[in-house]
């Protein structure tokens, strides 16, 4: 019983796999992503090189409003004043180096037991320590992230990625001919449905920034 | 859903190197629906047909280990080793043309006449 069990959710599991699978090869076909949400169908697409436009002016303005805003610091003055308090952002990248050089010494120790065929027991214990080492690497990038998260470059990064929805995202009308969800960036942002445009900008930084 | 893992996944497939060989060799076969302006998206899935297809061809012909495909730690593994690799190779190729060099144009040492 348990082994018709196990058969059974190995079949879910590739049945599950498969379909992710055929959902990017109909991703890469076209550069088009469509989605369904709340029984109506939407798509985003890549940007064609008058919305890249847009993107790039709206942009270079966004940019110029946070350099102005004196609250908001960059990235590298960011790391100064948390040095200030004793939280050293440089110390976590040295670590992240570190763990990457020790990483990278085993991968290619791995790398030649696979050419010579040295047998699964070692590939696998390679592999253990591999594996390891990017555990401890995620949770200092991490750290870094969170300490970060509010540099004038990551506002910017945010805010690209809000553009890029709003430009790209579409949705079928009645006649069943794709059309642009909004018609201004005011549209966009007096928009209320949050899921919506979560999906949407998840699959919109896919083609746009993969 | 991890994009990453299901593009290699895709070209790693029966059907992706299939389509990727196909393509090479017959000119009417297309990858993408786009013959221009590509994706990021789309130059990391041909990126990894062409990985992929090197991989193949070195179990055969190499006959490195086929456990190399298992995952994807093992397959950027041995990449990173091969590439490492094939560079000391051009080194030492680059060393060897030296020295035969050297020995053809300054270092032959010709027999003088003993009076």
């Amino acid at each position: 019983m348990d082994n018709k069990l196990s058969e059974a959710e190995k079949i879910i599991n590739d049945m599950s796999k498969n379909i992710e699978v055929s959902i990017v090869e109909d991703m890469i076909k076209d550069n088009k992503i469509p989605f369904i949400y709340e029984e109506k169908e939407y798509r985003v697409r890549l940007l064609n090189r008058v919305e890249k436009e847009e993107l790039d002016m709206l942009r270079r303005k966004k940019f110029g409003a946070l350099l102005k805003d004196s609250d908001i610091l960059l990235e590298k003055d960011l790391i100064l004043q948390l040095k200030k308090r004793d939280i050293n952002v440089d110390e976590i990248d040295a670590d992240i180096k570190k763990l990457e050089a020790q990483e990278r010494d085993v991968q290619i120790k791995l790398g030649e037991s696979l050419a010579k065929n040295e047998g699964e027991t070692i590939f696998n214990i390679y592999k253990e320590q591999i594996e390891n080492f990017r555990i401890d690497k995620q949770i200092k990038a991490a750290q870094k992230t969170i300490l970060l998260e509010f540099s004038l470059e990551n506002q910017l990064l945010n805010y690209v990625a809000e553009i890029i929805t709003y430009l790209s995202l579409e949705v079928k009308n009645e006649a069943g001919r794709w059309q642009r969800m909004f018609k201004s960036l005011d549209d966009f942002r007096a928009y209320t449905d949050e899921k919506l445009i979560t999906q949407a900008g998840a699959y919109a930084m896919i083609l746009q920034y993969f | 859903m991890n994009i990453y893992t299901n593009i290699r996944l895709l070209a790693k497939s029966v059907k992706g190197q299939n389509l990727f060989t196909a393509a090479k060799d017959i000119s009417g076969i297309q990858l993408f629906k786009n013959k221009f302006n590509l994706s990021q998206i789309q130059e990391y899935y041909l990126s990894y047909l062409y990985i992929y297809d090197t991989i193949n061809r070195d179990i055969i012909v190499e006959k490195i280990s086929p456990h190399v495909l298992d995952c994807e730690l093992f397959e950027d593994s041995y990449l990173l080793w091969k590439k490492l690799n094939k560079n000391v190779e051009k080194k030492e190729e680059k060393s060897i043309s030296k020295d035969m060099h050297l020995v053809c144009g300054n270092k032959i040492i010709f027999p003088t006449e003993v009076k």
